[in-house]
């Protein structure tokens, strides 16, 4: 019996190196370790040996069976390494990928994003306004005079009731300052209208970001501290400030910030946003309006700073023509 | 405005360049939107008259002339121009000469004939970007006048002045300014002297004109005006009219106060300042006719309007070579008046641009007086009898006389410039700024020129400290209290969440513009009547859109138009209504095309139809949303009501094909209209928690043959009254009809649902599950009246 299983061995290995495939080698398996194999077949014979033979042919038998077994993996390893490199075999990875269908938030929307992120984590909150509103919000409140230019229906879009499209989001300090006693910080991102032809850079139709802080001690440093932090934080530690003195009927002082930055294109002074100091005027206007004296100008001050998402998204992608905006255009917005 | 550096420095000591004029204004709040050198400055550049011309002998197209040039001898000059005739001034480059370009001129043979110079055009010099042939002089310039006493070099600067500085409407008043941020010594180019008028003999009808001045002149001579008063006129953009027409603009950019000169022999009876009456007209200076109504001013006389106030004269009256007596006027209107005039008649000028932004009655007479020098040395014009009038009670004419302008106190307080600034501002540099500008110290306070009508209230004067202090002077800080977060922050946060879910579903968005045409305010998607404006621009822009979706729908016929084969556009923004809420948001989206890329693994691709609308809305929306069939009208061929947790938000559908392709879109074209307000004035969903199942699952499928009218939603229904407990979801797996009736009879179509049964405290036995899909089996036939196929 040892000398039949010692040839099974023999002839075991030898079946199992020549399997070519998985198969074959799982036929091997059955037909020697499974039920009513060859060595199964031993190990039943077993029971038939005398009590001196059975540990010798147990011990033979079983270090035949571990190594038909051993073979066996050996070799199943081989064939599985052998057929799933074939799986793989010519396979030309230069071919293009091919991706699950993905969109994109628009890229005034991006940039809009990042200011308000930024904002945020300076501590403002947001507020909101409609965009048709009363000349009183819009000019009135703003200490602009009546007979302001601005106020024209050749640059003012009017709706027959007398009330307009806003001209700035400015309208949202009057609207905030209506409802909420200071501290008041918000900024205020929406669209403002003017009556202007479009072009590549103009459209009647704009989307701006309105700031405004109002408590007390407002300093014109903190006004300048807050947008100096708030645009490196947008364009990068190289951006250098230039607070250049303005008009605004509703800020006094005013001033109108130009930027030089990398992300700006480098080398030249670009006006980027309107700023300065909340005029008395202002508080005094909705004071009455509240009815009550809730803003002190000898008590209260405050900022307030206004800048255009469109130009800036332009500049800083590089965009040619403002109309790209609001085609809807997918090739466009793919790009984003 | 445009400014001359060389008149500025007449008036101030500032002799640095023009780059650190435009430094200094940038800085003080005056933009400068340009720096424009003028004139020309080039050696052996000379005025020369042509005595003859004659054809070149080897060269068709060139002559040969004969110039002289005020040196004697009369030198040949070859010439390429046609412009000129023999006994015209032109300017000569002589032999030596250097040109821009670094082009010199030397003696030298052309086609054989020697040429001693060159005659130039103005672009040759530099005086223009483009010109043709020479540049022709005027006819009694002198032979031999070097180009730079003809085009005397200067810098123009553009300066923008914002509107609450009138007073650095002109060249003392920019000056003034100048001396006040660098402290040099300043000199006007005028000083008054006390006056004596026929007080009040003049009629002002009108509160709008508080001043009005005229002074008669005698001898006036007409002509033009010396070189230097043209020569600087036209370098700052006026054209020279004649030597009175350019005095009274000469006083103009000097000192600020416009003036009008009246040719007095043709005006009939004394002038007054009265409103227009309805009807009156006026053929103005520019020989253009103005129609007037009775919120214009005007100048008249006893025949009618001469001048229309403020803007422009009456070309009737105007000054011509054969006047000989002037009036000159000298007046003060208010600024709203002479802007609505402007306005309504189209018509703005130098002295219109300038009153609208306010003129200081203080400088009346003074500007008044400067002419009468100045028509004196030009004109020999002998200045007569002032007369004064004065509308309202605002004006003491006397003290004006006299010399006597008023002032305005304006208290100050140290501890405000501290507060408002955030850095204190020592006195002795308040006091010198402000006394530079022309304020003087009073009580408490300060007394302030009445030119700076700007200059009111303290702030305003911190305002004046800041400006020239320069805000580097105070530095910045990072300080703010906490606030809370507001009910705009939720919205906006929640907004931006259903962005990013609307990108995960491959869609773009879009923001286009809120006013749109009035064939984007109609249609399925239109629920509301819309808003318009009074005084659009275009007609491309007239209504406030109601709705999203007809601008996105123009947006797919342009995609498509461009190629762009997968379209999936949304837009999230405001939309507007005249009932309701008048200003709500909405959510729009639109798909049409392949609902993938093919590519080169597989090339099949599928269409998007209303079920990718209604797989993108509910992955957008969130919470429960439900569909319901809604009859379709109008450009929809198929539509259905969108519910958002049991309330009516929108409507989505699937356009006709003939609706699709007048948008140039083939195939699908499926678009939704969302409102948006209920899901965000709601409380943020906060998600709960719901036990992972423990025990397995058991599906069990239902294949029923139904009539083809038979909605799937009717069978979910049916089978969720059951409310048989174990069953926990259904899924249909497939919809299948068949046209030749083999596999299912025509007229009926096959559903298959998998139904899943599921009970949290214990693994089901087959027997349990087989009875509860056993009893919706018969509930289904019974109730839907279908087969169940087994």
């Amino acid at each position: 019996m040892e000398s039949q299983i010692q040839s099974l061995q023999t002839k075991a290995l030898e079946a199992i190196a020549s399997c070519i495939d998985e198969s074959q080698l799982e036929a091997q398996r059955v037909g020697l370790l499974g039920k009513g194999g060859e060595l199964t077949g031993f190990s039943d014979r077993m029971r038939e040996l005398s009590k001196e033979e059975k540990p010798r042919i147990g011990k033979v038998l079983n270090e035949v069976r571990a190594a038909v077994t051993a073979a066996l993996e050996t070799r199943k390893a081989a064939l599985t390494a052998e057929r799933e490199a074939k799986i793989f075999e010519g396979v030309d990875v230069t071919l293009p990928g091919v991706s699950f269908p993905a969109g994109a938030i628009h890229p005034i929307t991006q940039l809009l994003d990042r200011t308000v992120r930024i904002f945020r984590r300076m501590g403002f909150a947001l507020a909101d306004g409609p965009d048709i509103e009363t000349e009183w919000h819009c000019f009135d409140a703003l200490n602009t005079p009546a007979d302001h230019p601005a106020r024209n229906e050749a640059d003012t879009f009017y709706l027959p009731d007398g009330r307009l499209l806003r001209t700035h989001t400015s309208t949202i300090q009057i609207r905030t300052l209506e409802k909420m006693a200071p501290p008041v910080r918000i900024i205020a991102p929406g669209a403002a209208y003017r009556r202007d032809e479009v072009d590549a850079t103009h459209l009647a139709q704009f989307n701006q970001m309105e700031g405004l802080y109002v408590d007390e001690d407002v300093t014109l440093g903190d006004l300048r501290g807050t947008l100096e932090f708030f645009f490196r934080e947008l364009f990068g530690n190289d951006a250098e400030f230039r607070f250049r003195p303005h008009f605004f009927p509703f800020t006094e002082p005013s001033f109108e910030v130009d930027i030089k930055a990398s992300a700006l294109g480098g080398g030249r002074w670009l006006e980027i946003a309107g700023c300065g100091m909340v005029d008395p005027a202002v508080f005094e206007a909705v004071n009455a309006r509240r009815g009550d004296h809730a803003l002190d100008p000898e008590r209260h001050t405050g900022f307030a700073f206004g800048f255009g998402l469109d130009r800036l998204a332009m500049i800083m992608s590089g965009v040619p023509d403002i109309r790209h905006f609001t085609d809807s255009d997918q090739r466009f917005l793919s790009q984003f | 405005m445009k400014a001359s550096l060389n008149w500025l420095r007449e008036i101030v000591d500032f002799q640095e360049d023009a780059n650190a004029l435009a430094a200094l204004l940038t800085m003080a709040g005056v933009e400068v939107e340009g720096i424009h050198p003028t004139g020309a400055s080039f050696d052996k550049v000379v005025a020369a008259q042509i005595l003859s011309s004659e054809q070149h002998p080897n060269a068709d197209r060139l002559s040969v002339c004969k110039v002289d040039d005020g040196s004697g001898a009369p030198l040949q000059i070859v010439c390429g121009a046609k412009n000129y005739k023999v006994g015209d001034k032109v300017l000569l480059a002589q032999a030596g000469a250097v040109l821009p370009g670094d082009f010199k001129i030397k003696v030298g043979k052309l086609r054989g004939v020697e040429s001693e110079g060159m005659m130039c055009g103005a672009d040759e010099l530099g005086l223009a970007k483009e010109s043709e042939g020479l540049l022709l002089l005027d006819p009694a310039t002198v032979p031999g006048t070097p180009i730079s006493r003809l085009f005397p070099s200067d810098t123009v600067l553009d300066l923008e002045v914002t509107p609450n500085r009138p007073d650095l409407l002109s060249h003392e008043g920019m000056a003034r300014e100048v001396a006040a941020l660098t402290g040099r010594a300043w000199k006007p180019a005028s000083v008054f002297q006390t006056e004596t008028a026929t007080e009040n003999s003049l009629s002002v009808g009108a509160r709008e004109c508080p001043l009005y001045t005229v002074r008669q002149f005698t001898g006036v001579k007409v002509g033009p005006s010396p070189d230097w008063m043209k020569q600087r006129l036209e370098t700052i953009g006026l054209r020279s009219i004649n030597n009175v027409v350019d005095t009274t603009n000469w006083v103009l950019m000097e000192s600020g106060q416009p003036l009008h000169a009246f040719d007095a022999d043709k005006l009939q009876g004394p002038l007054r300042v009265r409103f227009a009456a309805e009807g009156e007209s006026l053929v103005a200076l520019d020989g253009k006719t103005y129609k007037l109504c009775s919120k214009d001013l005007v100048i008249a006389d006893d025949s009618g309007p001469v001048a229309i106030a403020g803007v422009m004269g009456g070309l009737s009256t105007a000054v011509t070579e054969s006047t000989e007596r002037v009036s000159l006027e000298s007046a003060v209107f208010e600024p709203g008046c002479i802007r609505r005039t402007s306005r309504s008649l189209g018509l703005s000028s130098d002295s219109s641009y300038r009153f609208e932004r306010g003129v200081d009655r203080a400088g009346v007479l003074r500007a008044s007086q400067r002419a009468a020098e100045l028509l004196g040395q030009v004109a020999g014009a002998t200045a007569g009898g002032l007369q004064t009038g004065v509308g309202g009670d605002g004006v003491d004419i006397g003290a004006l006389l006299m010399g006597l302008t008023p002032v305005r106190h304006v208290p100050l307080r140290a501890e405000r410039i501290t507060a408002l600034l955030g850095a204190s501002v020592p006195d002795a540099r308040v006091d010198q700024i402000l006394s530079a500008l022309g304020l003087s110290r009073s009580e408490d306070g300060w007394d302030v020129p009445s030119r700076r009508a700007d200059l009111t209230r303290e702030v305003d004067l911190i305002e004046e400290i800041a400006r020239v202090v320069g805000i580097a002077h105070f530095p910045a800080s990072n300080r703010g209290r906490f606030v809370g977060s507001s009910a705009a922050d939720q919205r906006y946060d929640r907004l931006m969440v259903l962005r990013q879910a609307a990108v995960a579903q491959g869609l773009f968005e879009g923001r286009s513009l809120t006013l749109v045409s009035e064939s984007m305010a109609e249609g399925p998607f239109v629920q509301t009547p819309v808003r318009r404006v009074k005084n659009p621009l275009n007609e491309d822009q007239v209504v406030l859109r109601p709705a999203l979706v007809p601008g996105l729908l123009q947006a797919a016929g342009r995609n498509a138009r461009a190629g762009v084969k997968g379209i999936r556009l949304f837009e999230v923004g405001r939309v507007f209504s005249a009932e309701g809420a008048e200003e709500r948001t909405h959510l729009g989206v639109v798909l049409a095309g392949p609902a993938w890329t093919p590519s080169w693994r597989s090339a099949s691709v599928q269409e998007v139809d209303l079920f990718d609308l209604k797989g993108v809305l509910s992955a957008v929306l969130g919470g429960r949303v439900e569909f319901q069939t809604q009859p379709a009208s109008g450009i929809l061929g198929l539509a259905v009501e969108v519910h958002l947790n049991g309330e009516r938000v929108g409507v989505a559908g699937v356009l006709r094909p003939s609706e699709a392709r007048t948008l140039d879109v083939p195939g699908n074209l499926m678009a939704a209209e969302i409102t948006l307000d209920g899901l965000l004035s709601g409380k943020p969903e906060q998600a709960v928690y719901t036990e992972l199942p423990r025990f397995p699952a058991v599906t069990r499928d239902m294949a029923l043959i139904a009539p083809c009218g038979l909605a799937h939603g009717r069978v979910v229904e049916v089978l969720e009254s059951a409310k048989e407990e174990l069953l926990q979801s259904v899924a249909l797996f497939d919809v299948f009809t068949d046209a030749t009736g083999e596999r299912v009879p025509v007229g009926s179509k096959s559903l298959g649902y998998s139904l899943t049964y599921r009970a949290s405290d214990r693994t089901l036995t087959a027997d349990e599950v087989n009875a509860a899909h056993g009893r919706l089996k018969q509930r289904v036939t019974a109730e839907l009246g279908v087969l169940a196929r087994e």
